[in-house]
């Protein structure tokens, strides 16, 4: 699964980055087996706000969509 | 694996280490942070209240700080007079009075809404609200070619290009804030609503209201055209993501809010005040020289700028304009401000009694077409010296001054057309 296909409130596990933003979305905290979750869409649905590593990050969905990710039970 | 992703992994892995060491996390179900966060984001009163703030924002400083810019301005227009009247030599005395005290009393009215802007800026900034702003209005923003951190320099735009144009360092992503600096003059600041109320109360009298929404609306359409047509030709094949933090919100610092506002002020002395003292000169020069032909400055209508008019008239002929509306576009370089007094001393009647001239020498189609141009052509003297400033180069300076003074010119030319067939 893509890290924008989750809904708010969903956790998953980041598997692999894909795509020219690669060593931004890294430096940001998006490592592999790092823990992300989807707390809310902005009110238009995009960006979307995720809590990572401690810390909120704003990310809009066409970056998102390259967060390979598998979502934690 | 490769490698960019195991030195990210090994540093945050470490990072982690040193983390777990000294500090300790205490699980709250929901912090204040959050709390705010359900209400500013909420998908139907997120936006509402975003622009309430904005509104506030705005009011704050465009509104408070009019009181201090008045005060600078009697201030140094004290000072002109006394100068004028205590020096022997006319000439002179016209440099020091209107040239030089002119030029100060003109810079130094920026800084009370320049200052009141940061005030604002810098409670929200570090209060940890604008990063919410841009969150809420970047989906919108980027249909039109910006982004969500752009929204409040745009809007700021309405008040005074300057100081809006000093906020984009806001936005960290490089291209987009160019952009936004860009677009930005096509906003219709506050002193461009003197000339749409002039020409529009003159002839449009019972829709007066409607066209000048429609130069506002006019000025934010083709600011969207324009930042879509930069992103796509100018800055094309460069990716700007907003990857931005959302900071637990905190109560601002009244120093940092005031050192904040203080360094702005400064940043605008320093940076923009030596191109804008320079083209006050200028300005005073062509308008009062040659020194006996204009008679000490007295007829504008024999000075150099009114050479510089009388020589764009066949351009500007096309649309039903001739040398007057020339030499009050030249002297709205200057400030758009100037533009309804230069007519007034062209015509030789002031500044009030233009209103009963204008219609000698201007139609109703050839009116829309003046403010067309007043909305478009040329940024102001000032926001040409943060353009400068703001952009880091001459040539991108260049480049604005470029593409409005032909922007200006096809859609006056458009307006003037459309409305004659009408």
């Amino acid at each position: 699964m893509r890290l924008h296909e989750l809904r708010p409130g969903t956790k998953a596990i980041v598997l692999d980055i894909e795509g020219s933003l690669k060593s931004k979305l890294l430096s940001m905290g998006l490592t592999r087996g790092a823990e992300v979750r989807v707390v809310r869409n902005a009110p238009l649905k995009d960006p979307m706000e995720v809590e990572i590593r401690g810390y909120k990050l704003s990310i809009r969905r066409a970056e998102a969509e390259k967060v390979v990710v598998k979502v934690k039970a | 694996m490769d490698l960019v992703s195991e030195l990210a992994l090994a540093r945050y892995e470490k990072i982690g280490e040193i983390v777990d060491k000294c500090v300790e996390r205490i699980e709250k179900p929901k912090t204040f942070s959050d709390l705010m966060d359900i209400v500013v984001t909420d998908k139907y009163v997120g936006v509402p209240i975003f622009l309430a703030l904005m509104w506030a924002v705005f009011q704050f400083s465009y509104s408070v700080s009019v009181p201090f810019s008045d005060a600078i301005n009697v201030f140094f227009s004290a000072c002109a007079e006394w100068a004028k009247a205590s020096i022997g030599n006319q000439q002179l005395a016209s440099l020091v009075g209107d040239g030089i005290f002119g030029g100060w009393g003109f810079i130094l009215v920026f800084l009370p809404p320049i200052a009141f802007v940061f005030v604002a800026l810098a409670i929200l900034e570090d209060s940890g609200y604008l990063p919410r702003a841009a969150f809420v209005m970047d989906r919108i923003m980027t249909k039109i070619g910006l982004q969500g951190k752009s929204f409040i320099p745009m809007l700021l735009g309405f008040g005074c290009n300057v100081p809006a144009i000093m906020a984009t360092r806001t936005i960290e992503e490089e291209v987009d804030r160019k952009i936004t600096i860009m677009v930005n003059p096509l906003m219709s600041c506050s002193a461009r609503l003197p000339v749409y109320m002039l020409f529009a109360g003159v002839f449009f009298e019972k829709i007066a209201g409607a066209v000048i929404t429609f130069m506002y609306l006019l000025g934010i359409a083709l600011a969207a055209v324009m930042a879509t047509l930069l992103r796509k030709f100018v800055f094309r094949g460069k990716a700007s993501p907003l990857l931005m933090e959302l900071p637990p919100y905190t109560v601002p610092a009244p120093k940092v809010v005031l050192v904040n506002a203080w360094n702005k002020v400064l940043i605008f002395l320093k940076k923009a005040s030596t191109v804008l003292f320079a083209g006050a000169l200028i300005m005073w020069f062509l308008t009062t020289h040659p020194w006996s032909a204009t008679n000490g400055g007295e007829i504008v209508g024999k000075s150099y700028a009114s050479l510089i008019g009388h020589a764009v008239a066949p351009l500007i002929k096309p649309m039903g304009l001739d040398w007057t509306a020339g030499v009050a576009l030249v002297g709205g370089v200057m400030a758009k401000e100037i533009v309804i007094g230069t007519l007034g001393m062209v015509y030789g009647v002031g500044e009030k009694s233009v209103a009963n001239v204008i219609p000698k020498h201007f139609t109703p189609a050839s009116a829309l077409a003046m403010m067309t141009i007043t909305l478009i052509y040329v940024p102001c003297l000032a926001t040409l010296g943060v353009l400068r400033s703001e952009l880091g180069s001459w040539k991108w300076t260049a480049f604005v001054v470029a593409y409005e003074l032909v922007l200006a010119y096809v859609v006056a030319l458009v307006v003037y057309n459309v409305f004659s067939l009408i």
